[in-house]
């Protein structure tokens, strides 16, 4: 059947692209792998044909994404009409599929980088990346191979989904006119239109794809048995990728603070740890390739670290995507039945990369002569191994998951009955890894005083007279100034200053700003303010919002603050009205005016818009808002605000009705706020002494008084002819309190009176909580400073070599 | 002995020591039952929201409460003194870690799973129709 209005040559377009791209992915790899130039020249070729392939792929996907063709599943799923065009980026890596493209496109791009560059290498160095590559490609081959399928395609149409295939709608050659479904997408999750998501995905990917240069370094050397002619080379990539992973990973916390209400910008989940351990391991593989190609002797070592740190980029990719952390991390991705795949790439590398060290270990070049405990070089290893322990741990704290799916009551082998969980990541993660801080900070400082080969003990101390005691003075200076007492803060506080003083110093008195350490000691001094603004604003973070009155032995405080509408709360050192609210695209803001107190007067001194967003695909979600000051930062968020309309609150102006039944003289209280008595009783029913009447007008004479003391008197009334009754209801208006004589109550022979308060005199109030950060700007500043120290190792590295 | 192989021990052992001890106190997911049995101790619950039971959120005292049922099928109040979480109704998956009281579970922090994260489908209406 022939269907109408389908742009099947765009589908056509990028399938056929997909299978190019894979095949000159899985040629150029062979071809690399043969000798001889010939071969090395067809690879080379395959290569870029496949990189310029994958490039025309994703500009087939990116046009079919920006000319909305709703009949694509992976268009309908993350693009509509209204979405802004400078969203697009972002609806396109908004899904596996097209984050993968985005890491395929990274690697394609480093590879064609590498088949100028690498000269000597190009061979097994881009041969890797083919390989890389291949598997890359088959995740989103999309290709049915009997029951199995392998990978899952961007371009496949909606009606050939699984699940659609012979559904009755298929059948109509018209559908796309037919179906009001296909006239808009469900568009990009409002969650992710924000410029975070526009240039977080892109960096963090390039980090990752960069951790495979190094990788594919390793790996040309192992197969050569060459272990000195590509250190240069590495070491550079090494710390690009080092620079740029840092960079990723920071701006994800940066999102997370400003956007997210996650309540900081560290939570340690598992898919922030599994991006966090591949930094760790490859700032590890990098100083010891700086050791190497200074001294020599740690080639097994350096290997090793390179390898991990790929290896755990695939770990990471396999737990984030697999869909195995379903229960334990907020933010990984939906599973897409890719996780055999995932798995069998997992250990194609792990199985090939681990045996062919091990296969080589015996030829690989030794220690000749043991490190001197007095040599940089040893603590740069202690360094090394320290950063590995701790990526480690993250490691197998973040696995507990993989392990409940081996070993667990489901597991293939069958060890414990219950899976197991940490029951406070958070307080786990930061008590094991502040140790760990505290000697990678330590060694941080420590190393500029050393010397490669062996240190004069004389120097060593006396270069670091001015740091041991600036610091010390600081350290005291912040803990007082913080009342910050916890033996290990103290001390991881010390360290960190320790490092980022004895940098400063190194750089500005011993080596009188030589461009030639002014990388690494500065990207050193953004390291250990990285830490110290961590320490100092996690550990010194008060929440101002604490309800101080609400405290119960078994409930912790409350978090939360209600405000009404109007009304001014205190809030640590400030005090915060709500004035209103305004509607913004997606966002409802509420505004909150802070007051400082001065004298006796309240002045107003900033505003702040913490906002919902009103997401009807994943719930409604609290952005925060925050100020900024140089010494802290304060960070509001709504944790509860009545989001119905007038419309869904109910048509009706009045609620909260209430039946009273008084006698005379008897009172009741009232919605906990006032105070109601029946004051007298009024009838009139002409000819009753008759025996019979035509009517009856009854009326309740009620005194109402205020929590104020103030007192209203109405009178509701009631009156009767034959079976008809009416009632004429009484108001306070100022109050927003009605009365209405319903009836009699035959039985008791009491006046039954219905009370109820208009809508509006409910005071609308929200709730919110609100933190302050202490000098979380240090942690800013540092990642800037580490990314410049970065980029000028390498600028300086490169103009060297 | 070399110095680096000293260091490279000591590494080690760090691990396997991390790693015993973790897997003494590492706590597993358990049914109301078991924290029941746990007298107060924190534990972790996955459960579903048992829409048939009322679901209260106290603004004014920031209390929320709903009844949820666990694995096992076993049922129990629990109360949350955190603010409702946005879509509670929606929710596939609670798990909830804290501890049980004689009246009601009291969890301090929960994680949802929502059903519809990042998956929707265009699932075709053949009744909805143009003209």
């Amino acid at each position: 059947m022939e269907y109408v209005g389908e742009h099947l040559w765009a589908a056509n377009l990028g399938r056929g692209l997909t299978a190019l791209a894979f095949t000159m992915a899985l040629l150029s790899t062979v071809a690399y792998y043969l000798k001889g130039d010939d071969w090395k020249s067809l690879g080379r070729i395959a290569f870029r044909v496949h990189a310029i392939s994958l490039f025309g792929l994703i500009g087939t996907l990116f046009f079919i994404m920006a000319n909305h063709y709703f009949e694509f599943d992976y268009v309908w799923k993350h693009t509509s009409l209204d979405l802004p065009a400078r969203y697009l980026f972002s609806a396109f890596w908004e899904g596996q599929e097209g984050s993968f493209l985005l890491w395929m496109f990274w690697n394609a791009v480093l590879g064609y980088i590498l088949t100028y560059s690498a000269k000597a290498f190009e061979g097994p160095v881009v041969g890797v990346f083919a390989a890389v590559q291949a598997f890359l490609v088959s995740m989103i081959l999309g290709v049915y191979v009997g029951d199995m399928h392998i990978g899952y395609s961007p371009f496949i149409l909606v009606r050939e989904l699984q699940d659609n295939i012979g559904l009755p709608w298929t059948q109509f050659s018209d559908y796309l006119t037919r179906f009001p479904n296909f006239a808009d997408g469900s568009g990009l999750n409002p969650l992710l239109q924000n410029y975070w998501m526009t240039i977080h995905p892109p960096t963090l990917f390039l980090g990752f794809a960069s951790t495979l240069v190094p990788f594919s370094y390793a790996i040309a050397g192992l197969l050569r048995k060459d272990y000195k002619s590509w250190i240069n080379s590495a070491l550079i990539w090494s710390f690009f990728s080092v620079g740029i992973l840092g960079v990723g990973i920071l701006m994800g916390g940066a999102w997370a603070y400003e956007a997210l209400s996650f309540g900081g910008f560290w939570a340690w989940d598992p898919v922030e740890n599994t991006s966090l351990v591949p930094w760790l391991t490859m700032a590890a593989g990098a100083h010891l390739l700086l050791v190497q190609r200074n001294k020599g002797g740690v080639i097994p070592s350096a290997l090793f670290m390179l390898i991990l740190t790929f290896l755990l980029v695939l770990y990471s990719t396999f737990l984030t995507r697999s869909g195995v952390l379903g229960d334990s991390s907020v933010h990984a991705f939906v599973d897409l039945g890719l996780s055999g795949q995932l798995l069998i790439y997992l250990l194609f590398f792990t199985i090939g990369s681990i045996a062919l060290l091990l296969f080589r270990y015996k030829g690989l070049p030794k220690k000749e002569k043991e490190d001197r405990m007095d040599s940089r070089e040893f603590w740069m290893f202690i360094g090394a191994l320290t950063l590995l322990i701790s990526g480690l741990q993250i490691t197998l704290s973040t696995s507990y998951p993989v392990f409940n799916q081996l070993f667990g009551p489901e597991g293939f082998i069958h060890l414990y009955d219950q899976d197991k969980v940490l029951s406070d990541p958070i307080e786990h993660y930061n008590a094991i890894q502040v140790p760990f801080a505290i000697i990678i900070v330590l060694l941080i400082g420590v190393g500029q005083f050393l010397s490669y080969h062996r240190t004069s003990t004389k120097m060593f101390f006396q270069r670091q007279i001015l740091t041991l005691v600036l610091t010390t003075v600081l350290t005291g200076l912040s803990a007082w100034a913080l009342s910050m007492w916890n033996p290990m803060y103290i001390l991881l506080l010390w360290t960190s200053y320790y490092a980022i003083v004895g940098n400063l110093e190194f750089l500005i008195r011993w080596a009188k700003g030589s461009w030639n350490v002014a990388g690494s000691t500065v990207a050193h001094v953004g390291f250990g303010l990285i830490i110290a603004g961590a320490l100092v604003s996690n550990a010194n973070k008060d929440i101002i919002s604490q309800n101080k009155t609400f405290i119960h032995e078994e409930f912790p405080a409350n978090e939360n603050l209600l405000i009404h509408q109007g009304d001014t709360v205190q809030m640590g050192d400030y005090w915060v009205s709500w004035t209103g609210q305004e509607e913004e695209g997606y966002y409802l803001n509420y505004v909150l005016e802070f007051f400082k107190e001065q004298g006796d007067k309240l002045v107003s001194t900033f505003d702040l818009k913490p906002r919902i967003q009103l997401n009807e695909r994943m719930g409604n979600v609290a952005e925060p808002s925050t100020k900024h000051f140089i010494g802290r930062d304060i960070y509001t968020h709504v944790t509860y605000a009545d989001l119905r309309t007038m419309e869904e609150k109910g048509e009706e102006e009045w609620k909260n009705e209430f039946d009273l039944e008084l006698s005379q003289g008897e009172s009741h209280f009232l919605y906990g706020k006032y105070q109601v008595q029946l004051d007298t009783m009024v009838v009139e029913a002409p000819g009753r002494s008759e025996g019979g009447f035509d009517y009856a007008v009854l009326g309740a004479g009620l005194k109402v008084t205020t929590m104020e003391d103030s007192v209203f008197k109405v009178m509701p009334i009631y009156a009767v002819q034959g079976d008809e009754a009416s009632h004429v209801d009484a108001e306070i208006e100022s109050l927003g309190l009605k009365f209405r004589f319903e009836r009699i109550n035959y039985e008791t022979n009491k006046p039954v009176i219905t009370a109820s308060e208009h809508v509006e005199a409910e005071e609308p109030f929200i709730l919110v909580k609100a933190e302050v950060f202490p000098w979380i700007n240090l942690l800013w500043l540092g990642s800037i400073l580490m990314a410049i120290g970065t980029v000028i190792a390498m600028v300086t590295r490169i103009r060297r070599s | 002995m070399k110095n680096s192989q000293i260091a490279i021990i000591i590494a080690i052992a760090v691990l396997i020591g991390y790693t015993l001890v973790r897997l003494g106190n590492s706590s597993t997911y358990s049914s109301f039952s078991d924290a029941t049995a746990l007298n107060g101790e924190k534990t972790t619950v996955i459960g579903y929201l048992d829409l048939e039971e009322s679901m209260d959120f106290n603004p004014k005292t920031v209390q929320f409460a709903f009844t949820a049922r666990d694995k096992k099928g076993n049922s129990s109040r629990v109360i949350y003194n955190q603010p409702k979480p946005q879509d509670f109704e929606r929710s596939e998956e609670i798990t909830m870690t804290g501890y049980a009281t004689d009246s009601a579970f009291i969890a301090t922090d929960i994680l949802m799973k929502c059903p519809s994260k990042y998956n929707e489908q265009n699932e075709v209406d053949s009744d909805k129709i143009y003209k």
